[in-house]
């Protein structure tokens, strides 16, 4: 026993000195030099712009490349980026950019060209269309002399100057010869946006470095570093204990978990989120044909707005969202796009209410049963909804729970259908087999896109495939004002007919907003000086569509002290992994040694 | 915990058991050649298995390929054609069998990259994870199980039995998570001094400096596999040193003369050691099993971990390629292992 | 059954109740589970599934101790003290139906492979062990993964990974017990394989099968736990997605150590006394091991 606890303190005490040597070494690299460290919960699929998808994968990529146009760092509009000025022909079919002289990070001069070859690419190759391929679907023609890039349209197209493609550089890209298995871990990788990034090592982090001759001026700190955590509470603790300076997208437990730590500044502004139900009010395909095993009672627009006024948003938000969201009383497009955004008041509010709903349910002919659940009015059908979520999301599963609650309240069963997001894809977006869907959208500076996932033709076609609907929408007054607000090249004007869109969503409800989440960040005081948010004061710091944030961060130079950074590290690490190895086998060996010696022993 | 206790006593019966329907084996080669048959008759199993396994999914694979990307009715098709999902069932069988045979286990979805790549990729990681882990927990549970069955009924005994049975019954995840508030946060006069994520610092130093590095990601991660699994190996030791106990020799190796200690470091542990040995070997797959977990939570970047992402997402080639290699991996182990206790226990090679 | 036979087993169940009696750890254990399974079976005389609503009678959120339940509240201010009471009841069913799945298959498996002698037991067994060597955890994953979601696929997928061990202890102990000289004796006697496997081997291996399913119910419920952390869960309250709910929800970081301490030491306690009492049992039938 005495010798079990010496070596006991002997293990505690190689722990603490092991200890002290760890926090002596996570300084040392850092030498003077000004670097943030943010927090990812999600890991970068691929550093190669033609087929990455993930957030974080195309936040690291809006650090490293230029785009034809970047949103203006207060009122989100489209300004110059890799494109100085830019002009249209009168029927908004031929669009000419004037690309500025600026030069990749390996010297050679951004052209044109490279812009040309980007675009090309992606509408000749069907790799490289993985990404972005819509965003050039409406391309006709892409050309390039000198400066001038000139990009022919098929139709009209207001988001023209939204487009999400990174410019990439030519002479090092035209090689590659098949996009869909080139993984771009080249490094330092040729850019020509604020950051070059100089080591990814996948699933655990990616390191960019400054761009000292960025075309309008080298970045306030030198490195920026992006640490992949799968597990949230571990990048919280991360974050109290200074591993990493700042992390965004917070859930809002998380985010309430670093309240009271005197080190951290709280984020807490408007998101660029809507969160939104989407009712199956007779899912149809393109050609007009009925698909899918919706409940018929969705039918009934009276049904829909029954339902919207039971659900008590305001508690939703005080208890799901914890308090850190808005309620909805407008539709799709979120508050923080105050040109775009819609909101119902007065008269056409749709409050919570449930005794109107009961009413609304009573006066259409949907009597309760003995069970107290509703029927139809030809008594055939029991009011009874599937609720469809994806899995492993706690707050889409918490939402289930409260909707339950409500519905049962006006005599309308909600039972919750868990599904992988691809099974969940399909059966709310292409074999409508669901009654009631979450859904929500991260909207863009321009709502375009989000407007659009309600079209007739996002519908699947007549052979049940395809598409892109958010809600098997179809409705011609819808369509009308969507082709007009294509034209409209009037900013104001344009606002004005797609806030009618949105009344339109509401009043009809093939989805029903319930809340805008916040944007949820931390970062730490001590490290980050200064930070300027997109768009500037309330604006979001991580995962908005520009680099202005990152670009524009301000942080304390780390002590000074000794020198050099990890490179080769895999394979060390490899080695290690060797070592483990040996030493596994040789623990048997050492066993099996042990035996002869045994057995030999015992024949003496 | 991954397995219920008992599983350890047929374990060692596996190899040891009764030899009644075996024939008799000529030499160890024979021996070998038997065992090597039929572990690459498992191996095929395990193949076909999974093919048939993963057929069952539900819905259009296509479609789960697809993701919610808006993809035209062509695309679609020409995805089909591209994976071979347009053939009648047998013959994407033969693509999938000679695939598999070839080392090509498709390309995942969520990477873009072959799925043997990212393994290969992963394996030194959990090869590390798993493979101290698995040293420290048979290390501490012979160590602790000689000195509890030596003793038996003592003080010792006791505490180090039943610490180790409470250490079994808890989940693995739990403790993972426990031990990173403790340790990795800090509670109260416990400072948190070890990371909590990946496996090395992302501005790792060189040289000896990044061992430490290194060794100081991986104390949460190995504590946490370390105290589920010790117990089984403390309990096995601890019990078939209780039968070696009984046995005449060591009565004879008493009135030897031997000291106490002697006798047991000579010619007890030696032989208990065998099911132990082979426990090592029996449990290696769920070693790995238990990594999905440990990884999962604290981040550290190996074949728990893609497989976990694979799940989440769901990418099912890699599911796929994971499942199998971990599968076939776990056969070879136990091969291994009846071979290595076919050499060693002398009372096997007779029968 | 005749009074003879009746009482011969009443005789013998007495001998091995007085032996059980002498293994401390297991009566403890028994305690604990005899305790955990009767308030399962009388929650429903107490509460209902409405401790587990989210919209009416709730408290604070994350509440502590003493507040307003006795052992606090979860995010969403529901009793952790109810939930526990509710969860224990799909935690043990869990447990005790894939622990019988497993039971069945390996019985019948075993009892099978040990019986019939030449290709049939021996490709019984090439299967046990194939299965035996697959990683249960991450098979049972797969499975559930590829099935969805549901109590059903919870208990097949921890059964369908759990039953070769038990498998292959029966077949062990049904080569032992077919090797005693009144089952020659039966077999001349005209007794078919049917005879011979459930009136004689069956009632021999049965007192082992208990203690294996012990230990078993204790492996399910971990098993269960670590699915539903794993995010494979049977949509209900169980002690598994209470964890994966206080992870979920970041108790840790906002100092609701109740939320995530309490569930796991229920799974602990029980497991724990799963455990001890397959040991016991063990012990009892195997006095090697006393």
């Amino acid at each position: 026993m005495k010798k079990w606890l010496a070596r006991l303190s002997a293990l505690s005490v190689a722990l603490v000195i092991a200890g002290q040597g760890q926090m002596a070494l996570a300084q040392e690299p850092a030498a003077g030099k000004k670097i943030v460290r943010v927090g990812a919960t999600q890991a970068v699929d691929s550093m190669n712009p033609f087929l990455a998808v993930r957030l974080i994968s195309t936040s690291v990529h809006r650090w490293m490349f230029g785009y034809l146009t970047v949103p203006d760092s207060k009122t989100l509009k489209p300004s110059p980026d890799l494109a100085e000025s830019w002009t249209s022909s009168p029927d908004g079919l031929t669009w000419t950019f004037k690309i500025r002289q600026a030069k990749w990070s390996d010297g050679k001069p951004v052209t044109a060209d490279d812009a040309a070859w980007t675009f090309n690419k992606i509408m000749t190759d069907e790799a490289a269309k993985t990404a972005n391929g819509p965003a050039v679907e409406n391309f006709e023609s892409v050309t390039a002399a000198g400066q001038d890039l000139t990009i022919k349209l098929k139709a009209p197209q207001a988001s023209m100057l939204e487009n999400p493609i990174p410019i990439m550089p030519k002479h090092v890209w035209e090689g590659v010869t098949d996009i869909a298995k080139f993984e771009a871990e080249q490094y330092p990788a040729v850019s020509s946006g604020p950051f070059i990034a100089t080591e990814h090592k996948k699933d655990q982090y990616v390191k960019l470095k400054a761009n000292p001759d960025y075309w309008r001026g080298k970045p306030k700190i030198d490195e920026l570093q992006v640490i992949f955590y799968d597990n949230p509470a571990a990048a919280i603790i991360g974050l109290k204990k200074g591993d990493i300076d700042l992390i965004g997208r917070l859930a809002p437990s998380d985010f309430q978990a670093l309240a009271g730590d005197a080190n951290i500044e709280q984020w807490n502004k408007q998101g660029r989120r809507a969160a939104y139900l989407q009712i199956n009010h007779g899912a149809t395909t393109t050609d007009d044909k009925p698909v899918g095993d919706g409940h018929p009672a969705l039918k009934d627009p009276k049904v829909r707005t029954a339902l919207h006024h039971a659900i008590d948003k305001a508690k939703l938000v005080a208890e799901v969202q914890n308090g850190l969201a808005k309620p909805a009383d407008g539709s799709i497009v979120p508050p923080m796009y105050t040109d775009f955004f819609w909101e119902a008041a007065g008269e056409e509010k749709i409050s919570y209410d449930p005794a109107v709903a009961n009413k609304i349910l009573e006066e259409a002919g949907y009597k309760k049963g003995a069970d107290g659940v509703r029927t139809m009015p030809d008594g055939k059908k029991k009011l009874e909804f599937r609720f469809s979520i994806h899995t492993d999301t706690p707050v889409e599963d918490k939402l289930a729970e409260y909707l339950t609650g409500f519905f049962k309240e006006i005599g309308i069963t909600l039972t919750t259908n868990r599904l992988d997001s691809s099974k969940f894809t399909e059966e709310t977006g292409v074999t409508g087999l669901f009654d009631i869907a979450i859904s929500g959208w991260s909207v863009n500076p321009d709502p375009e896109e989000v407007l659009a996932t309600h079209l007739c033709s996002r519908r699947p076609n007549a052979a049940g495939e395809g598409g892109g609907t958010e809600s098997f929408y179809c409705n011609p007054d819808f369509e009308k004002l969507y082709q007009e607000q294509l034209k409209e090249l009037d900013r104001p004007k344009r606002a004005e007919i797609i806030k009618q869109m949105q009344k339109k969503l509401y009043t009809d409800a093939p989805v029903i907003a319930i809340y805008y989440p916040n944007d949820l960040e931390g970062y730490r005081k001590g490290t980050i000086t200064s930070v300027t948010s997109i768009p500037e004061g309330d604006g979001i710091i991580y995962g908005g569509s520009s680099y202005w944030p990152f670009y524009t961060l301000d942080a304390k130079a780390t002590a000074a002290g000794g020198s050099g950074s990890g490179a080769g590290g895999s394979n060390t690490g490899l080695i290690i992994g060797i070592v483990a190895a040996v030493v596994v086998v040789g623990g048997v060996g050492f066993f099996l040694v042990r035996r002869r010696k045994g057995v030999a022993d015992e024949r003496e | 915990m991954t397995a219920p206790l008992e599983a350890i006593e047929p374990a060692a019966e596996q190899a040891a058991g009764p030899g009644d329907e075996r024939p008799a084996y000529r030499g160890p080669l024979r021996y070998v050649a038997v065992k090597a048959g039929g572990a690459v008759l498992s191996i095929g199993m395990v193949i076909i298995g999974t093919f048939f396994l993963f057929r069952m999914l539900p819905g259009d694979p296509v479609r789960a390929l697809a993701q919610g990307r808006n993809m035209t009715p062509a695309q679609l098709d020409l995805e089909r054609r591209r994976l071979g999902l347009d053939k009648p069932l047998f013959d994407q069988f033969l693509d999938f069998l000679t695939g598999t045979l070839r080392l090509d286990l498709g390309t995942s979805y969520e990477y873009k990259r072959p799925v043997l790549d990212l393994i290969v990729d992963r394996l030194p990681a959990t090869i590390l994870l798993a493979g101290t882990a698995l040293v420290v927990a048979v290390g501490l549970g012979v160590w602790q199980g000689t000195k509890a069955g030596w003793r038996r009924g003592s003080r010792f005994d006791r505490f180090s039995t039943s610490t180790s049975l409470i250490f079994w019954s808890v989940p693995t995840f739990w403790l993972g998570l426990l031990l990173m508030m403790a340790l990795g946060n800090g509670i109260g006069p416990i400072p948190g001094i070890f990371p909590t994520r990946g496996i090395e610092s992302v501005d790792a130093p060189d040289g000896f400096a990044y061992v430490l590095d290194v060794g100081m990601h991986m104390v949460l991660p190995v504590l946490t596999m370390v105290g589920v699994v010790y117990a089984q190996y403390l309990l096995v030791m601890r019990s078939s040193l209780l039968d070696e106990v009984g046995q005449d020799y060591i009565t004879t190796a008493r009135a030897k003369g031997l000291r106490d200690d002697q006798v047991r470091r000579r010619h007890a542990v030696p032989n208990a050691l065998l099911p132990t040995v082979t426990l090592v070997f029996m449990r290696i797959g769920f070693v790995v099993g238990g990594a999905v977990t440990v990884e999962a939570i604290f981040t550290w970047p190996g074949l728990g971990q893609l497989f976990y992402r694979a799940i989440k997402v769901p990418d099912f080639t890699l599911m796929q390629g994971t499942f199998m290699l971990l599968c076939v991996s776990v056969i070879l182990m136990n091969t291994l292992a009846d071979v290595v206790y076919h050499v060693l226990d002398p009372r096997v090679r007779s029968a | 059954m005749t009074t003879v036979a009746w009482a011969r087993r009443k005789m013998a169940f007495g001998r091995f109740w007085t032996t059980f009696r002498r293994q401390p750890a297991g009566v403890v254990g028994l305690g604990i589970l005899v305790v955990a399974v009767v308030l399962a079976l009388i929650a429903p005389l107490f509460i209902d599934d409405s401790v587990t609503s989210v919209v009416s009678d709730t408290g604070k959120s994350f509440g502590a101790p003493g507040t307003d339940s006795a052992l606090g509240n979860d995010e969403s201010g529901r009793s952790i003290l109810e939930l526990i009471w509710w969860g224990s009841r799909t935690s043990l069913l869990i447990g005790f139906l894939a622990a019988a799945l497993a039971m069945v298959i390996g019985t019948v498996i075993g009892i099978a492979s040990g019986h019939f002698r030449g290709w049939i037991g021996a490709a019984l067994m090439r299967v046990t062990d194939w299965f035996l060597v697959l990683p249960s955890l991450v098979t049972a994953l797969v499975l559930a993964a590829i099935l969805g979601g549901s109590m059903t696929t919870i208990i097949v997928a921890i059964g369908v990974t759990a039953w070769p061990s038990t498998a292959r202890l029966i077949r062990a102990q049904t080569l032992a017990v077919e090797a005693r000289p009144y089952i020659e004796r039966s077999k001349a006697l005209g007794a078919g394989h049917w005879h011979v496997m459930t009136k004689h081997v069956l009632p021999n291996v049965a007192p082992l099968l208990l203690a294996s399913t012990t230990l078993e119910v204790a492996s399910a419920i971990v098993t269960e736990s670590t699915l539903a952390f794993l995010g494979v869960s049977s949509n209900k309250t169980s002690w598994g997605t209470m964890l994966r709910g206080s992870y979920d929800w970041n108790a840790a970081s906002n100092g609701a150590w109740w939320y995530i301490v309490i569930p796991g030491l229920c799974i602990v306690a029980v497991v724990m006394a799963f455990t001890l009492v397959g040991r016991a049992l063990e012990a009892v039938l195997n006095p090697r091991l006393r």
